[in-house]
């Protein structure tokens, strides 16, 4: 079944703004509860579905990624029967409008032809969650449809998801509508960026789209087509832990919410493997002077201080005295003795030595840049 | 061999029996330590950070595990194609019967066909079961520098203690003159670390006339390095400063775990131009609870601790539990302290769980209590 269909991870989408950590890397790469990255999710998910031929499209800072994804073989895609493909995509510096996923898709489009599967199924960088795309390949088939959209419901959209689609579903899960979420209503269902169809019926969507018009993204053709009621397009449930990661706040918000067993068990299931690039580091070492509570601590961190609340990444140093609440601290970051973070998120390599206070709020967030002095 | 022209050959065909039921299953050079490592791995990844590019592991005693877990040397990076570490176990030849290894020599000698393959310069000789960070390929410009025919790293000891090892006598210049096993009046402190760099030509001569002499124990410090003394060989001393561990005791193995507790401690995991390698777990990073209380701890991802841990390694997807206490323990992986379970001065082995309200071990235990087997809960 799972060879009937190709993978494909998008690029980061325009909408798409995570302020500071977006400087560095596409969303893709940002790094998750301190050991993953964001793309693990939907390569993960593929990969273990039994879907081995991937092809993820990159535009803005591409070394990000490549690095993190390498073969593939981390990612258990490493028969030879298997193929994690990375393409650039031209990105159009002058003009913004112009970078589309259909742009993405027309520059790579005799790479899609070729590939045997008859089916597609499209998958975000930017969003996390667990889903076998196997039984959601079973479902499109049986069901007849065109097209095969998954969405999550939501019960707090009028400030949150306000980067992303909502959809109208009826009764019998025919999709009405696709549009921007304009925060008027809490309750909504979120289009999760991930659509099924035949292989032959994308590549025609992408040509008609470039034709329609060239600042359109797929889903906005989409978003007109339900309108035209030209397609027979059905939407599918997804049940169990969802987060967007688009701007800075839900970036935080998403870290933060796998401090909460439950999210953690609903994640991270046993045999439904995360994989991510290994890196070798060592456990980590907690001192006597330390005090970690409601925490994610990854290895190679040396902790003297006080955590609460927070997600320490990799080799993180904090030291004795120092105070981190309801902050995520990126990778290598240094925190000095005695310093006190409060709702901060410091990216990768920061040292934090001779400022001896940043405290904001989890609704009004400082950010550290990646290799800032402070 | 291109990259260097010394073959390693490491022998991780022992038990280890002093390890008791952690080695019932595996064998020694698997048993797991310092959290997300088995012993296996320090020489290893010692001989990938030294450029050595074919490693031969010699097992022999459960080596079921033991081969599988090796036999991936993409941990190690020891996987491109002019390296791999291949499992060597006895086996069957047209010209001889299916033998065991009879000595640590016969070992090397039944898979001499292995070793012409890659027709190497050098052969180096290591111990699976040592735990320590060395490079190899420094000792090898020792031994070339001095014109040797064998170079064996040795290691002071304190001389009180130097009786039970086997000592190595040198003269000014380093020379090996005499090899002692286990001397009652030791003349020196330099004990032997079972480490040894041979001229492959000269070793393999050696090694087939040994296999023929019936009255041979087939074995490097019994036999090998005595006849090259005999033969007026030179055999010299190198000196290894850095910590090295031999966890042949439940007690050794638990005080080696602890020793990384130290913020000074000598074997420092966190070099990054020296990695230890091993396999990583596909699991969350570690979580600590809201009510949770850790104090001193070497931790790794995928543990999960809701109770109090104090002075103790934490190993991969092991979990304590809301009002649990783990002193002074050191808990392998998958390893499971229920509610309110005590656990003190322990190693618990891989996959065990204590039970609610279980009480285990104490503070002033001589020993160090090994907990193989599930422990009961008391409602």
């Amino acid at each position: 079944m799972a060879a009937k269909a190709f993978g494909i991870v998008t690029s980061t989408p325009r909408r798409v703004n995570v302020y500071g950590l977006q400087d560095y890397r596409p969303a893709g790469a940002f790094t998750f509860i301190g050991k993953f990255r964001v793309i693990d999710f939907p390569v993960s998910n593929f990969s273990n579905s039994g879907i081995k031929n991937i092809q993820v499209y990159l535009n803005k800072h591409p070394k990000a990624l490549t690095d993190h994804l390498g073969t593939g073989r981390n990612y258990n895609l490493n028969s030879k029967r298997d193929r994690l493909q990375l393409f650039y995509c031209n990105h159009h510096m002058e003009n913004e409008v112009y970078n589309t996923d259909v742009s993405d898709y027309l520059d790579n489009l005799a790479h899609i032809e070729e590939l045997p599967q008859e089916y597609v199924i499209i998958a975000p960088c930017y969003m996390i969650y667990k889903q076998d795309f196997s039984d959601l390949l079973n479902e499109h088939i049986l069901s007849g449809a065109d097209i095969t959209m998954l969405y999550h419901k939501v019960n707090n959209a009028k400030d949150h998801f306000l980067n992303c689609r909502v959809m109208g579903v009826d009764q019998d899960q025919v999709v009405t509508s696709l549009e921007i979420n304009r925060g008027n209503r809490q309750s909504q269902c979120v289009f999760m960026d991930t659509y099924i169809m035949k292989k032959s019926l994308f590549i025609d969507l992408v040509q008609r789209t470039a034709k329609y018009s060239s600042t359109y993204s797929l889903s906005q053709m989409l978003g007109v087509l339900i309108k035209r009621e030209e397609l027979e397009i059905r939407g599918v449930q997804h049940k169990g832990f969802f987060a967007s990661v688009d701007d800075l706040q839900s970036y935080y918000e998403s870290n933060l919410s796998m401090l909460d067993p439950k999210n953690q068990r609903d994640l991270f299931q046993d045999g439904w493997w995360i994989y991510t690039r290994t890196t070798d580091t060592n456990p980590s070492r907690i001192y006597e002077s330390a005090e970690v509570k409601d925490s994610m601590i990854a290895n190679g961190c040396h902790i003297e201080g006080h955590v609460e609340h927070s997600i320490i990444g990799r080799a993180v140093t904090i030291g004795k005295g120092a105070v981190v609440k309801n902050s995520i601290i990126l990778d290598h970051a240094k925190i000095g003795d005695g310093v006190m973070l409060d709702a901060q998120i410091v990216d990768k390599y920061a040292r934090i030595t001779k400022t001896k206070e940043l405290l904001n709020t989890p609704d009004q967030l400082g950010y550290v840049h990646r290799a800032d002095n402070l | 061999m291109k990259q260097g022209n010394m073959l390693a050959m490491i022998l991780a065909g022992g038990r280890g029996s002093r390890l008791h039921e952690l080695t019932d299953k595996v064998a020694k050079p698997a048993v797991y330590y310092g959290g997300k490592y088995r012993i296996v791995d320090f020489p290893l990844s010692n001989c990938a950070n030294s450029g050595i590019n074919i490693v031969g592991v010699l097992t022999q005693y459960e080596s079921v595990l033991l081969n599988s877990y090796v036999a991936a040397g993409s941990r190690w990076g020891l996987d491109s194609a002019d390296a791999g570490v291949f499992v060597l176990t006895p086996r069957e030849k047209a010209d001889s019967g299916l033998d065991v290894y009879r000595g640590t020599a016969d070992a090397i000698s039944q898979n001499i066909d292995f070793i012409d393959q890659y027709n190497p310069e050098y052969l180096l000789i290591l111990s699976g079961d040592h735990i320590y960070k060395m490079n190899y390929d420094k000792m090898l410009s020792a031994h070339i520098e001095q014109g040797a025919n064998a170079t064996i790293a040795v290691r002071p000891v304190p001389i009180k203690e130097a009786s039970r090892f086997g000592i190595m006598n040198t003269n000014e210049a380093g020379d090996i003159v005499e090899f002692e096993e286990k001397p009652a009046h030791p003349k020196s402190n330099l004990a032997s670390m079972g480490i040894y760099i041979f001229n492959w030509k000269d070793l393999r001569k050696l090694l087939i006339s040994d296999m023929k002499d019936p009255d041979s124990d087939h074995d490097f410090g019994k036999n090998i390095i005595p006849t090259m003394l005999a033969d007026n060989k030179k055999l010299i001393a190198y000196r290894f400063e850095g910590y090295w561990k031999d966890v042949g005791t439940i007690d050794s193995l638990w005080e080696a775990n602890m020793d990384l507790l130290d913020k000074k401690n000598e074997l420092d995991l966190s070099d990054p131009t020296w990695r230890i390698y091993s396999e990583d777990a596909s699991s969350l990073p570690a979580y600590i609870g809201p009510e949770a209380t850790i104090d001193r701890v070497y931790l790794t991802q995928g543990t999960t601790v809701e109770g109090y841990v104090k002075n103790s390694v934490l190993s991969t997807l092991s979990t304590v539990k809301a009002g649990a206490k783990v002193i002074d323990t050191v808990l392998m992986p998958y390893a499971k302290v229920e509610e309110g379970a005590v656990v003190t001065r322990a190693i618990v082995a891989s996959g065990v769980k204590i039970g609610k309200g279980a009480v285990v071990g104490s503070a002033d235990s001589e020993n160090i209590i090994l907990v193989s087997k599930n422990v009961k809960g008391v409602d």
